[in-house]
């Protein structure tokens, strides 16, 4: 099953985008200028048609920075800590999106890829 | 069956009609709190007019109440257990996978106490399950029917949720957080499909109101109708929110009392 190309059409379908722009290196936010809404929409596109529950908060990484600042408050690493709360990232994404985050909103289409991934396994 | 000759077009949000006699599958409603008689009587018109309501129960005394009073439609409605206190039967109740056209929500748990008298633990699991639980009830039929890109979600709400009396206090705040819920649910989903509305009821001959009424027939003369509503009113009032002439009814207060809230209390004549 091609997560991607799967990915890929909704997200034409959802936010009326061209889907030749759409790599798993695309950001949602910062590119695409995906808002609540279609989010909400893309992870109920995404519970229904691979048959996975979705938390909205984990898939979207809505609480990265949040933790991120935890950890640091608790002394901890913030790469251990923060894959423990994002299961479903390889450690080297999660190493990219703390030198990314500066930019804006760090989410990519890969990282949907991964939680799909991820939770269909289970 | 000849009786189901007309089947309405129904609501999709979006204010379109859709004839669903081509489908031949009727659009289903969850009516929460089924066994209500103003659920009850929703249902069978409802069931008239083309719609398929599954209606909820919380134990086998209420199912069979809700098999009672449809027994002249056989196959034409369902009945699930779901009590908004239970988090598993929440589970159960989406296991069943239906895609619901609407929601009409009629379930409410009472306790009635002055605020500084309540019993702390009843507070938590209160307000637990007749606020948290209805969110997440809210949340889950909202993303069904955004799916579907169309729904209707219609709260019935009280007068008493804006003027409780003394000993209403945990009841009256439930309700607005409820009546908050739909609303946002139609504020943030209307562009999609999804609309809602809520209805505040005021006297109406059914149920606990009923028995009220009668033990206090001076009340009546507070309201400017100077009746309560029967119960077919209101369900012929839910049928046209449902129906897409009143998809611009989003996410806001209908206030069916009679002209109640109008006034100032107390003073009919002048």
């Amino acid at each position: 099953m091609d997560i991607l190309k799967t990915l890929r059409e909704m997200i034409m379908d959802i936010m009326d985008v061209d889907g030749q722009t759409i790599t798993a290196e695309t950001y949602l936010v910062r590119e695409l200028g995906a808002e609540s809404i279609d989010l909400l929409e893309l992870s109920v596109s995404i519970n229904h048609h691979f048959h996975i529950t979705v938390k909205d908060d984990d898939i979207f990484l809505r609480n990265f920075r949040l933790f991120l600042v935890e950890a640091e408050r608790r002394g901890e690493a913030p790469s251990s800590y923060l894959g423990a709360r994002f299961p479903f990232l390889p450690a080297e994404r999660i190493g990219e999106i703390l030198a990314d985050l500066e930019a804006g909103p760090a989410l990519k289409i890969k990282d949907l890829v991964s939680y799909i991934a991820f939770r269909s396994k289970g | 069956m000849g009786v189901f000759a007309h089947a309405e077009r129904w609501h999709n949000g979006q204010g379109e009609t859709e004839d669903m006699n081509g489908s031949g599958e009727r659009p289903k409603g969850l009516i929460l709190g089924g066994t209500c008689e103003l659920a009850l009587v929703l249902a069978s018109k409802l069931i008239e007019k083309g719609f398929f309501p599954v209606l909820t129960w919380r134990d086998p005394e209420g199912r069979g109440k809700i098999d009672a009073s449809l027994a002249n439609f056989p196959g034409h409605y369902e009945t699930i257990r779901f009590n908004l206190g239970d988090p598993l039967s929440l589970e159960t109740l989406f296991a069943k996978d239906f895609c619901y056209n609407f929601l009409v929500d009629f379930a409410q748990g009472d306790y009635e106490t002055l605020i500084a008298a309540a019993d702390e633990d009843r507070i938590r699991a209160y307000f637990s399950e007749n606020v948290a639980a209805r969110a997440i009830l809210l949340k889950r039929v909202a993303r069904g029917m955004l799916r579907m890109k169309r729904g209707r979600l219609i709260y019935v709400s009280s007068s008493a949720a804006e003027r409780p009396a003394p000993g209403q206090g945990f009841y009256a705040a439930a309700k607005l957080a409820a009546e908050t819920l739909y609303r946002s649910c139609g504020l943030e989903l209307a562009g999609k499909g999804v609309t809602s509305v809520i209805l505040r009821a005021g006297y109406v001959q059914a149920g606990r109101s009923r028995a009220f009424l009668e033990a206090n027939p001076e009340i009546i003369r507070q309201v400017p109708l100077q009746r309560a509503l029967e119960a077919e009113e209101v369900a012929e009032t839910i049928l046209f929110l449902l129906s897409p002439a009143a998809v611009g009814i989003n996410a806001t207060i209908l206030t069916l009392d009679g002209g109640l809230s109008a006034g100032k209390t107390g003073i009919m004549k002048h």
